[in-house]
This record gives structure tokens, C-alpha cells and sequence, in this order.
């Protein structure tokens, strides 16, 4: 009775209207690319100074939750990711949208986040303090065994093994310029100062997604091999939210737990998400091609780590991404200090952030509806004309971030590397994917290894750490079994007698 | 050189530098913030720059994040920009002592001018959840004989550079854990994955409260408000301060009167008590050093951190 005496405190208008506005100020912040949920976040810290902790919070919490979701937008008009939780999106929403189909890659996007974002708040407050401890679980190694099972999607991911993993290995490769993880030593910077902590993450994704299309469709334009679109609008149809009903709980569940775990991110969680999907889709060959259930997988999971990732901030004082680590800065101005005793000592506060979660979340799902029209439009802007804007907002997205120079270079030069993978079947994803989960595959492999002096064993010893191990081999394994399977249906011989299969030779 | 030239020289100097003597500022002073936004650094920043604003009339103070490599990207472009007095650095001790003696920097700690010290960030050794130890006593006996991980928020900054200025003091044995940033050193230390690890007081309190660090001492002379019952190194018998801080330098050559505007700003703003409990709230300790006091503290921890990178073999490691 109580709790719900706490959440009354939500019905103050201006509380309501803040949380309002910080969801769709995010959402636009999200759709810019170049502007991230993080840097909204961050940036708007200041403008809560003066505000009550419950309407400072929440509304912050709301900037957060339609900046994650805005990414979408330009993820499937532009192919342009706007935020790095956003890049998976670009597989399916991208060449839907290019089909006239934009409202519907929009619109099962603005589903899925709301799906996913509703079922993780629902986890934060009833089960927050239970599975917080997820989070201290994991070491060097679990994180290791994580980003190796992460990798493994570039296998199923890329048509051509080959090409796959040569995509992968670049972008491990890529990932190594910068300061050294353990020892601080510069690799691969050639005395350039501005290389000093590697490629800036966002740059490298614009150039890789954003620019290399302009460059194709270029190409294409001056062939004469372009279509003009005619329509942008069509709504997801019934079909499509039947065959996504597994990508909905399948990315819910993925992002949730994704995003209890410290360290990692929305990014991260995009991707395991998509491939596991795909991976129990009994169409895996339709992903890629504009297919409904890879936007609702990749949209459920990133909106779902943006509530999952308050679990291990508000239970036991540990941000479990970048943007929840921003918000701890805003709660401790505040005079908060969240952990174990915020319970405690301000339940109001703990209450207010779960029902604003939920409130925010319902307004990225209006807003996101409202503006879908709106949105769409954008793709019957005269080609060239929309090519221009695409290449100026990569310029002012790249350099808006670091305010580094370098990172114009790094954009233009990784806008070439995606044109050239474009054109030669090379995977782009499969480079995204290992420049996210490299350094941390990396990173925690040398720090495991230095606090167990070397012995692979021992590294290897803990469960969940096994666990990530065995499902990786399960995963490269898989599509030899699933061929095998599939064969063995096809003939239909029974699946458990070999005997019965020898004789039929 | 002709006579003439070095008049035609006086004179120009005294027409670029006389207008901006008497009128400054004329136009926004920008902040460069070498960190991310929303970190501590730069949120005590933009506190400063409100509080600036607020006792400095006709001020106008703009933050700019440059973050990257450690801090020395931001650090560089302040350092290096025009000397003007219209770009200043957030200064803090990684980038600006540390940093310089490992290499690939592009400036040194001669190349700025000391406006003043805002803040000094207090640091204790905690031991971590399912530590071998309890107490100052018992880690360095622990330790003296089985080394000890301690986790820090990066290799060659602050916490690695004190954790090793210490148990070379105490004459025990460590073995420093790189962590990426001090929220992923604390979330290893709160999961027991390392056994200690260096903290801010305001990352510690709660942590402690909640039984998930224990405080093993305070790198200070004297114990601190927050933990009364946390003995000092000092008084434990091993001679051993270390804080860091948080400051405002300007480019070196900066011309005198326009440093003197920018000291006495700097002062009042600090001194702004609606600054002070914004920044404790954040669990920052205020502390206000002029530039003379700054630049004797800057230059002595660049001196302990250059012997302390040498016994680790990494001074010039990136020249």
C-alpha cells in the first residue's frame, strides 16, 4: 500500500510532463546519428540540478529510453546507425524500408523496444534485487567466454565462411590500435596522438554502415540502376507480429540479461539477440533480406538493457552500461548514492525510478507511433538530394562526439573499407560485431591470465565461464547439425537409428 | 635584427596583448574537459562553470569534451591551444604528472600556467569482498609474504601509480589488475574477483555500509570526516600520502594580467558556497590551492610518479 502511496508521487503534472519531453528530446538525440543516448544523458545532467530527485531522475531515465529507441529511425531510413545499439537494426529495417516499406520497419521496431523495454521494467521491480547478483559473477574469464560466444555470430552470420571470419579477424585487428589494455603501451598509433585510445567506436560505425551506402548508391545512380520510391508508409501486418511473437521474448530475455551484466551494452546484446533469432527461425535464410522478426529481435533486446541495466545500478550501486554509469553522477548530485541502502533509506526514490521507467517507456511507444508518418517521408526525398544530407550529417555525427578531428578520418577511411567489403561480399557486421567484442575478448583474456599467472586451467574453471565455452563450440557446431537434421528429415529417416540409416545405404 | 623590426615587434605585441589585458573576457572562455561528459571530472566542471558564471559578471564559461588516451588528447589541445586565456584545461593529475613520463604525449608539464586547485579526490585502499584481510595490520602482513591484486582504473594512471608508490613504502608485495575505468575496478572488487583496490572515499562509503569493501587505510596525513575510524598510512607507521586533484591550467605564455583576471575568477567561483555542497554531494572534497601551491603539488607528484614508472619499466615506454 505504501509502494503505491510512493508511485502517486508520479501524478504531479510537471513530473509527467518532464518525463514526457526528456523521452522525446532522446528520441530525437537518438535519431541524430553522431548523437548518442549517452551524450543526451550526459549533457542534460545539468538542467536536473535544480529539479526534485524523482523528476531530475526520471526524466534523465526518460532521455535514456527514447535515445536508445530513437537509433532506430535512422538505422532503417539511412542505414545510418544512431547509436551503436542500433547497428543490428540496419540488417532487416534497412532493406525493408528500401522496399516503401518504412512504417513498417518502424512500426515493428516501435513495438518491439516497448515489448522489450516493458517486460525488462516489469524485471526491475519485482526481481531487481534477486538477480543483481548475476552481476558480481562475472570475472575476467566469464567475460572472456562471453565475448567468444558472441563472436561465434559471424559464422552463422556471413554466407561465406571464409570472408566472414577474414571480416572478423579485420575487425579484431582494428581493434587492437590504441593504448594497450593491460600495460598502457600505444600499438598501431604510428605517433599519431589522436590514435592514442583506437578507431572512436561511433565514426567507425557511420563510416562503415552510412557512408559506404552513399557510395554504392552512387554508383548505382550513375549506372541508371536507381528506383525512386513511391510510397514509405504500410504498417507491420498481422502476420508480421505473429511471426515475431518468439523474436519478442526471445530479444526481451537476451537484452535483460545482457544488460544486468556490467560492462556490457545494448550493442552487445543487438547482436546475440539477432543471432539467436535467426538461429530458431525455421526461416534463418529470410534475415537479411527485410524480414520482420530480425527488427524485433534486435529493437526488443536493446530497449530491454536500457531497464536491465538499472538492476545492478539501483541494487547494489553498479552501472551495468555507459549511460546508467552517467546516471549514477546524476543521482549523486542529487544526494543519492544508489546501492544496497537506497532500498533502504529512500524507497519513494526506488519506486518513483520504476514507475517512470514504465511511463517513459509507454511515451516512446506514442510518440515513436505518432512521428512513424512523419519519419517515413524522409526516404521521398529526391535521392540526391538525401545522399548530400546523409554525407554532411556523417561529418557533423563523427566530429560532434570527441570533437577530435581524427575522427573525420577515421569515418571517411572506414566509409571506404565498408564500400570496398560492399562491394566484394565482404560482411560489414561480421567487422561491427569483433570491433564491439574484440578489446573485450582481449581485455579480459590478458587479465584473467595475469591474475591466474598463466594457467588456462585454472582461467577456465569457473561454471558460467563453461558454460560460455560449451555454447560456443555449440554454435559453431550448429549449422552442421542443423544440415544434418534437415537432411535426415528430408529422407525421412528416423532422427535416433543410426542402424536403420546404415542399412539403407 | 634591425632596431625597427624589434619595435615593429613591441608594438604588435602590445596591440595583440593590450586589448586583451583590459577587456577580458571579451568572448566565452571554453573549458576543455579531457574525459567524457557525465564523469566526475566533468560534472565538478560544469559545477565550476555555473558557479563562475554566477560570481563572474559578463563571463561566459563553454565545456568541451575531448576525451581519449587517457585524458592526453583534451590535455593536449588546452595545453597547446593559442595562449590567450580563452581555452582553459581541466586539469587532473593522470594526463598532466603521469602521463608525460610514459611517452606519446605531445606536451609536458612545463608547458602549462597554474590558474588553481578546485578540488583534491581523497583515495583509501579498501580490501574487496572475500579479502584475506580486515585491517591495515593485517593486509601488510598478509601481503608481505603473498602478493596481493590490487585493481586499478587503468595502467600508468592515478590508482596504479599510488597502489605501487605504496607497497614500495611498505615494502610489500602487489600485483596491479588494469581495469578500463574505476566502475569497472569497483564492480570486480564488490564480486570478490580482486582482493583490494584503491577508492574515493564517496565510492567506498556506500560499498563499506553495505559490507562489500572493508577500508584498510587513507592515503592522507590525517584521518578523514567519512571514516573516522580509518587510520592514516602515516600513523601506521609507513610514510605515505597520495591524493589526486582536479584544477584549471591555461597554456604556458599566457599573458600575466589576463592569468591574474582568470586566478581571481577562479577563486571566487570555488569559493561560491552553493559550489561547495553541489561538489560534496557528488562526493568530491573542495579545496581551494593557488596557482603557487598547485604548481609545487603538480611537480612533486610528477616526481614520484617518474621514479615509480621507472622500478615498473614503463617510463618513455611509448616515446
Amino acid at each position: 500500500m505504501q509502494n503505491l502511496g510512493y508511485l502517486m508521487q508520479l501524478l504531479d503534472p510537471y513530473v509527467l510532463g518532464a518525463i514526457a519531453l526528456g523521452t522525446f528530446g532522446g528520441l530525437i538525440i537518438g535519431a541524430l546519428p553522431g548523437l548518442t543516448a549517452t551524450m543526451g544523458v550526459a549533457l542534460l545532467i545539468p538542467l536536473t540540478f535544480s529539479m526534485e530527485p524523482i523528476m531530475g531522475i526520471n526524466t534523465l531515465i526518460g532521455i535514456y529510453i527514447g535515445g536508445i529507441y530513437g537509433g532506430c529511425v535512422s538505422s532503417i531510413l539511412l542505414r545510418t546507425p544512431g547509436t551503436p545499439a542500433s547497428a543490428a537494426t540496419v540488417l532487416d529495417g534497412y532493406p525493408m524500408a528500401q522496399r516503401g516499406e518504412a512504417g513498417r520497419a518502424l512500426g515493428m521496431a516501435t513495438v518491439a523496444s516497448t515489448i522489450g523495454g516493458l517486460f525488462a521494467a516489469v524485471v526491475l521491480a519485482t526481481l531487481a534485487p534477486q538477480l543483481a547478483s548475476i552481476a558480481l559473477e562475472f570475472g575476467a574469464a566469464e567475460y572472456f567466454a562471453l565475448a567468444l560466444f558472441g563472436l561465434t555470430i559471424i559464422a552463422s552470420l556471413s554466407g561465406d565462411l571464409l570472408k566472414g571470419a577474414i571480416s572478423g579477424l579485420l575487425g579484431i585487428l582494428i581493434a587492437c590500435v590504441g593504448a594497450d589494455p593491460i600495460t598502457g603501451v600505444l600499438r598501431y598509433t604510428f605517433g599519431v596522438s589522436g590514435f592514442a585510445s583506437g578507431f572512436a567506436f561511433t565514426p567507425a560505425l557511420i563510416g562503415l554502415f552510412a557512408l559506404s551506402e552513399v557510395f554504392t548508391q552512387m554508383e548505382r545512380a550513375a549506372k541508371g540502376d536507381i528506383v525512386p520510391l513511391r510510397v514509405a508508409g504500410r504498417w507491420p501486418t498481422r502476420n508480421d507480429m505473429r511471426e515475431s511473437r518468439g523474436a519478442f521474448v526471445r530479444g526481451s530475455l537476451i537484452g535483460t540479461l545482457i544488460g544486468i551484466i556490467p560492462g556490457t551494452g545494448s550493442g552487445t546484446a543487438s547482436w546475440i539477440a539477432y543471432n539467436e533469432v535467426r538461429r530458431a527461425s525455421p526461416t534463418p535464410e529470410k534475415f537479411g533480406t527485410g524480414y520482420a522478426p530480425g527488427i524485433a529481435a534486435t529493437e526488443s533486446s536493446n530497449n530491454a538493457v536500457c531497464a536491465a541495466a538499472l538492476i545492478p545500478l539501483l541494487a547494489l550501486g553498479i552501472p551495468g552500461d555507459v549511460v546508467t554509469a552517467v546516471l549514477m553522477g546524476g543521482l549523486l548530485i542529487q544526494g543519492l548514492a544508489p546501492g544496497p541502502m537506497l532500498f533502504q533509506s529512500n524507497p519513494e526514490i526506488i519506486m518513483g525510478i520504476f514507475g517512470g521507467t514504465f511511463f517513459a517507456t509507454l511515451c516512446m511507444f506514442v510518440f515513436g507511433m505518432a512521428l512513424i508518418p512523419l519519419f517515413s517521408r524522409i526516404l521521398l526525398i529526391p535521392r540526391h538530394v538525401l545522399a548530400v544530407s546523409i554525407v554532411i550529417f556523417c561529418f557533423i555525427g563523427s566530429f560532434a562526439i570527441n570533437l577530435n578531428p581524427v575522427d573525420l578520418y577515421t569515418m571517411v577511411g572506414f566509409g571506404v573499407l565498408g564500400w570496398g567489403m560492399q562491394k566484394f561480399g565482404f560482411s560489414q557486421a561480421a567487422l561491427c560485431i569483433a570491433l564491439i567484442l574484440g578489446p573485450m575478448m582481449e581485455a579480459n583474456l590478458r587479465r584473467g591470465l595475469l591474475q591466474t599467472h598463466d594457467n588456462l586451467l585454472e582461467f577456465a574453471s569457473g561454471p558460467i565461464t563453461q558454460l560460455f565455452l560449451a555454447l560456443t563450440v555449440l554454435s559453431l557446431a550448429w549449422p552442421a547439425i542443423a544440415n544434418r537434421r534437415a537432411r535426415r528429415r528430408l529422407a525421412g529417416a528416423p532422427l535416433t537409428d543410426p542402424e536403420k540409416k546404415n542399412q539403407s545405404k | 635584427m634591425s632596431k625597427h623590426a624589434i619595435i615593429a615587434a613591441a608594438a604588435m605585441a602590445a596591440v595583440v596583448a593590450g586589448p586583451a589585458a583590459a577587456d577580458f573576457p571579451e568572448r566565452p572562455i571554453s573549458i576543455i574537459v579531457p574525459y567524457s561528459a557525465g564523469g566526475s571530472t566533468d560534472l565538478s566542471m560544469r559545477l565550476l562553470a555555473d558557479s563562475w558564471e554566477r560570481n563572474a559578471d559578463d563571463t561566459t564559461i563553454v565545456i568541451r569534451n575531448q576525451p581519449g588516451g587517457g585524458g592526453a588528447i583534451g590535455t593536449s589541445a588546452a595545453v597547446l591551444a593559442r595562449p590567450d586565456g580563452y581555452t582553459l584545461g581541466a586539469a587532473a593529475q593522470g594526463p598532466l604528472a603521469l602521463l608525460p613520463h610514459q611517452g606519446g604525449t605531445d606536451y609536458q608539464l612545463e608547458d602549462v600556467a597554474y590558474v588553481g586547485v578546485m578540488g583534491r579526490s581523497l583515495q583509501l585502499l579498501v580490501a574487496c569482498a572475500d579479502a584475506p584481510f580486515t585491517d591495515y595490520q593485517s593486509f601488510v602482513d598478509y601481503a608481505a609474504t603473498t602478493p596481493v591484486q590490487v585493481g586499478n582504473s587503468g595502467a600508468g594512471g592515478a590508482n596504479h601509480i599510488s597502489a605501487e608508490a605504496f607497497a614500495a613504502a611498505a615494502d610489500i608485495q602487489i600485483e596491479s589488475i588494469p581495469y578500463p575505468g574505476s566502475a569497472d575496478a569497483r564492480t570486480a572488487c564488490v564480486g570478490g574477483h580482486i582482493d583490494a583496490m584503491v577508492a574515493s572515499p564517496a565510492e567506498a562509503l556506500d560499498q563499506a555500509e553495505a559490507g562489500n569493501m572493508t577500508p584498510l587505510f587513507v592515503m592522507e596525513d590525517e584521518r578523514i570526516d567519512l571514516f573516522p575510524d580509518t587510520p592514516t598510512a602515516v600513523e601506521m607507521g609507513t610514510d605515505f600520502t597520495w591524493s589526486s586533484w582536479k584544477a584549471i591550467v591555461a597554456p604556458a605564455g599566457t599573458p600575466d594580467d589576463v592569468l591574474d583576471t582568470l586566478r581571481a575568477q577562479f577563486q571566487a567561483a570555488v569559493a561560491d558556497p552553493q559550489f561547495v555542497e553541489e561538489m560534496t554531494a557528488l562526493g568530491e572534497f573542495v579545496v581551494y590551492e593557488d596557482a603557487e601551491t598547485f604548481e609545487a603539488r603538480a611537480v612533486r607528484d610528477s616526481d614520484v610518479a617518474r621514479s615509480v614508472l621507472e622500478q615498473l619499466g614503463m617510463l618513455g615506454m611509448n616515446n
